[in-house]
């Protein structure tokens, strides 16, 4: 199997269509600086002109907490925008999806906003339709879950010790994590088939499980690799945050940029998924 | 009588009492009301105790005494009709009290007798004396006399009960073959004069209440099992025909009796050597805060029990070195540890028994994983610990005033958290993975935590409320822990950290082995304190109000020079005014209105004073004070500069300011630290909204 093949393949097609990923890092930012508006304006007023003393009594967080509590009367209607927000953004996001699949399967690698748009607007409707079509699988996973799950609850629920819960919750959580990536992965491969093939949702799905029960194993383990280098990158992000400080404006502006620089990543991450695996679709189709 | 003669009078009485206390001599022979010789027997296979209990109780008021009244406490996990499984249905912590047929727990009397043979069984009646009254509890027992007991005569009774341990009964529990057993005895209320019987139904928010005694225990388990009592181990027997073990122990002065037993147990011995472990330079200190002698203040030597669970033998010297710290600075501080022994339990594994406190016996509560930096082990067990204090000597009614050890105890426990370890990290688990292994998080003390939580209930309940009218359990214990205990730190910055450390060593030696109520804390702080400190209580304690003093505005800008208008001393003023020496630049004037408000309706007391202090561009800082018994307060400034901070009571006494974010004014604001908070949430909110729609 030519693992890096595949890989190098996933990861050119993400370089060069990189634009897309700052698309959806700029909408993503919309969205969220509108969400985040309220709360920020309370801790603006609340502690715009705050005086933390020499030495400080309490720290900074302790006093955003405080604000917060303060405040709690505007958390239940700020809820229902933060809600409307994500609904609003959920029905967007098939839109996204369809610019993104659109675009990564498109031969022609200059990425420009009207023809992500266009994409977007072409597979709008089957792809919500895929939408639809994916929850009773998502039911399917949940029970799958359930089913896997029930010996691991069976044997911590027995433990004489902590151990075999700490153990069995976190396999338990890998398990769901597994479960959603092969979830994942079908509904990848749905989509590119949509775009790649122009055939309507049921045929696509059809083409998948059956590209699926011959090639199953082999594109989920390439699936694996890119989501275990991606838990990697995460983990050495979150270690390295944990060593700057936040007490000088350079360092807050150097935190800032490695988070934005983080979800630039995220996204490419995606992109790589979705080009290795319409690379491995493309290179295998012809031998189901 | 004037004020200042006043002030005298509180200082010298104060004195006078303060020394009577401090030289008061305890002793551990005084009479108790109670004595107990107990003999039972642990029967895991059942999860059942077989007992006798023959108790002597003593009438040391001056009433004849015509009932007597138990507290049946399992009782309450014996069906879903008892007041607990009502209450908690009625908190939704359980949307029924339900559990499997065979892990309800209940007590029965099966035999009730006088000393010389009368059977009082059918004298016995289940009562319920709280409001609302359930007729379906059976928490309590009355039992009446065949005669008065007289003052001063003591009445013998012999009992022989069983009882069926709760799967999770709260406190006590068991699972698989480890057993936490506590308030699995009838166990008489107490008695107080002209009152009658204080004996309280078991209640989801409370906890309890009982007269010192003296016991004498045998508990019979199978062999394999390591056992922790209360008390001192005198005796251990083997059985080999049976293959049972029996365990003596024996315990004067204490209120309550809890063991364990289970095969998964380490039991490690260690002693407290008071020598090695408080230098000379320590004990001068402490002294020289208390106003004693380093001789007054020496401690014993304990000898420390540990029962830790297998699992956890990793972290016997972690829990070691915490009670070394709580005996320490509990000892040196309040007074003394008086018992002999002190028993640190890890509770068996899912009995529920975790964190809670017993006379001579603690259980403490750990994880297998743990960061070093978070102290979630060593906060409970010197919390634990420090029960011994405060409940175990200081013995308040929990039922009715739980905030008299709880709230002492919480602000004594951060006292001693932080003079032993320092800030800590608060506990983040998932799964059982601490996060603060992956997330960074500040480090804390633990007034910093119990002032920034008991503002939430503040306007819910007085502190002082009886467990079970509180309005919910949060409101219960935010109330009786962190509120408590933020009140009685800003009491410490009110009257210092001498005055603050007398009056706590003075309530708990002049109450040990009694039975305080929250007048006798006021009393002895009046007295120490030299002060009148009623208006403190009332507002912070008795009261359900919101504190929060503020800076409502700070406005500053140049004076003008120039009025419009018709001014008639125009010529005059014009005559008197200095002309500018020629070549000098004439200096701006800058007119600064600070409004302090009062948003709460809790209020200061009418002798305090909120400072404000001010500083301006050119360094220059002013102190200003508002008596706060207004709605707000104005004060106007004029300087040759604009004003740079503004801080509401500088020196932090208030703590129980629910607000202190609006305690401030800075003209250029923590503007990196605003930046920071409000990037973090943007970051948090653009990952939330990538994962929720599945675009990465």
């Amino acid at each position: 199997m030519k693992i890096a093949y595949y890989l190098s393949s996933g990861i050119k097609q993400g370089l060069s269509r990189f634009k897309l990923a700052v698309y959806l890092w700029l909408i993503i930012l919309g969205f969220s600086v509108v969400a985040i508006a309220p709360v920020s304006s309370i801790i603006k007023n609340n502690l715009g002109n705050f005086y933390p003393g020499r030495p400080p009594l309490l720290p900074f967080e302790l006093h955003l907490v405080e604000v917060f509590m303060a405040n709690q009367n505007i958390f239940q209607p700020y809820f229902s925008l933060v809600l409307t927000i994500i609904l609003v953004f959920g029905l967007l996001t098939v839109f996204l999806n369809a610019g993104v699949f659109g675009r990564m399967t498109d031969r022609e690698k200059k990425i420009n906003f009207r023809d992500f748009l266009n994409d977007g607007c072409r597979y709008f409707w089957q792809f919500f339709l895929t939408v639809l079509i994916s929850l009773p699988f998502f039911v399917l996973l949940l029970g799958l879950y359930r089913l896997l799950g029930t010996p691991v609850k069976a044997w911590t629920a027995e433990a004489t010790t902590e151990w075999p819960f700490v153990i069995g919750s976190n396999l338990r959580m890998i398990i769901f994590i597994l479960l959603w990536t092969i979830f994942k992965m079908l509904f990848d491969l749905v989509r590119i088939i949509i775009v790649s093939e122009s055939k309507k949702l049921l045929p696509s799905l059809g083409s998948a499980l059956r590209f699926l029960k011959n090639h199953f194993f082999k594109l989920w383990w390439l699936d694996l690799i890119i989501g275990f280098g991606f838990v990697i990158v995460s983990a050495i992000f979150l270690m390295a945050g944990r060593f700057l400080s936040t007490s000088h404006l350079a360092g807050v502006l150097v935190i800032i940029i490695l988070s934005q620089a983080y979800l630039l990543f995220r996204l490419f991450t995606r992109l790589v998924f979705i080009g290795v695996e319409t690379s491995y679709y493309s290179e295998n189709r012809g031998a189901q | 009588m004037k004020e200042k003669n006043l002030k005298k009078v509180f200082s010298i009485s104060g004195l006078v009492f303060f020394l009577i206390i401090t030289v008061r001599l305890f002793s551990m022979d005084n009479e108790r009301p109670v004595k107990y010789d107990l003999k039972v027997e642990l029967l895991p296979e059942n999860q059942a105790l077989q007992a006798q209990e023959t108790i002597v109780w003593t009438n040391q008021s001056h009433d004849y005494v015509q009932d007597i009244q138990f507290h049946l406490y399992w009782n309450a996990f014996k069906n879903e009709l008892s007041t607990v499984a009502k209450e908690s249905r009625m908190e939704k912590v359980f949307k029924r009290y339900r559990v499997k047929k065979d892990e309800w727990g209940w007590i029965k009397i099966t035999s009730l007798t006088t000393a010389e043979g009368q059977d009082l069984m059918p004298a016995a009646s289940f009562m319920s004396p709280d409001e609302p009254a359930n007729p379906d509890d059976q928490t309590v027992l009355r039992v009446v006399l065949p005669r008065p007991v007289a003052p001063g005569q003591s009445i013998a009774l012999n009992l022989e009960f069983q009882a069926k341990v709760p799967r999770n009964g709260l406190r006590a529990g068991y699972y698989k073959d480890g057993f936490f057993i506590s308030q699995w005895f009838p166990k008489p209320g107490v008695y107080e004069e002209g009152r009658g019987w204080n004996c309280h139904q078991y209640h989801l928010n409370s906890e309890f209440f009982a007269d010192f005694a003296d016991f004498r225990v045998k508990i019979t388990v199978p062999e394999k099992f390591v056992v922790g009592a209360c008390g001192e181990e005198v005796e251990k027997t083997v059985d080999s025909n049976t293959g049972k073990a029996t365990y003596t122990y024996v315990q004067q002065n204490i209120h309550d009796f809890a063991w364990t037993a289970s095969p998964r147990f380490i039991k490690i011995e260690r002693l407290f050597k008071a020598d090695e472990e408080v230098t000379a330079e320590e004990y001068r200190q402490v002294a020289d805060l208390l106003d004693l002698t380093p001789e007054e203040i020496k401690l014993p030597d304990v000898r420390m029990v540990l029962l830790i669970e297998k699992q956890h033998q990793s972290q016997i010297e972690r829990h070691l070195k915490a009670l070394k710290a709580a005996l320490k600075y509990y000892g040196l501080w309040f007074g003394p540890y008086p018992y002999r022994t002190i028993t640190m339990v890890d509770p068996p594994f899912r009995t529920g028994s975790g964190g809670m406190e017993y006379p001579t016996l603690f259980t403490a509560g750990t994880s297998v994983l743990l960061d070093k930096k978070v102290l979630s082990p060593e906060g409970v067990i010197i919390h634990e610990f420090g029960h011994n204090y405060w409940y175990g000597m200081v013995a308040n009614n929990e039922f009715e005033e739980a905030w008299l050890d709880e709230g002492i105890n919480t602000y004594s426990t951060g006292k001693v958290s932080a003079a032993a370890y320092g800030p800590g990290k608060l506990s983040m688990r998932l799964n059982g993975l601490p996060l603060t292994w992956f997330i960074r998080m500040p480090a804390i003390y633990d007034w910093q935590l119990d002032r920034l939580l008991s503002p939430s209930v503040a306007k819910l309940d007085p502190i002082v409320t009886p467990s079970w009218k509180f309005n919910n359990s949060a409101s219960y214990s935010l109330n009786v822990y962190q509120r408590a205990s933020t009140g009685l730190y800003t009491l410490e910055r009110l009257l210092g950290e001498k005055t603050m450390a007398r009056i706590m060593r003075t309530f708990q030696m002049s109450y040990r082995f009694q039975h305080p109520k929250t007048e006798d804390f006021i009393k002895v702080a009046n007295e120490i304190s030299g002060k009148n400190l009623n208006w403190f209580f009332e507002q912070f304690f008795f009261s359900s109000q919101d504190f929060d003093y503020g800076i409502a505005s700070v406005d500053t800008g140049e004076k003008p020079t120039k009025f419009q208008g018709i001014f008639d001393d125009l010529a005059i003023k014009n005559f008197n005014k200095p002309k500018p020496e020629p070549g000098k630049k004439k200096t701006k004037i800058y007119e600064t209105t600070i409004t302090l408000r009062r948003y709460g309706e809790a209020i200061i007391g009418p002798e305090e004073k909120l400072k404000l202090r001010v500083e301006f561009e050119n360094g220059q800082v002013e102190t200003r004070e508002w008596d706060g018994q207004g709605r707000w307060a104005r004060f106007t400034f004029e300087k040759p500069c604009r004003v740079k901070t503004a801080v509401l009571d500088p020196d932090s006494i208030w703590l129980v300011d629910s607000n202190l974010s609006n305690n401030s004014y800075s003209s250029c604001g923590a503007k990196n630290k605003i930046l920071s908070a409000s990037s973090s949430l943007l970051w948090l909110m653009q990952n939330f909204l990538l994962t929720v729609s599945g675009l990465w």
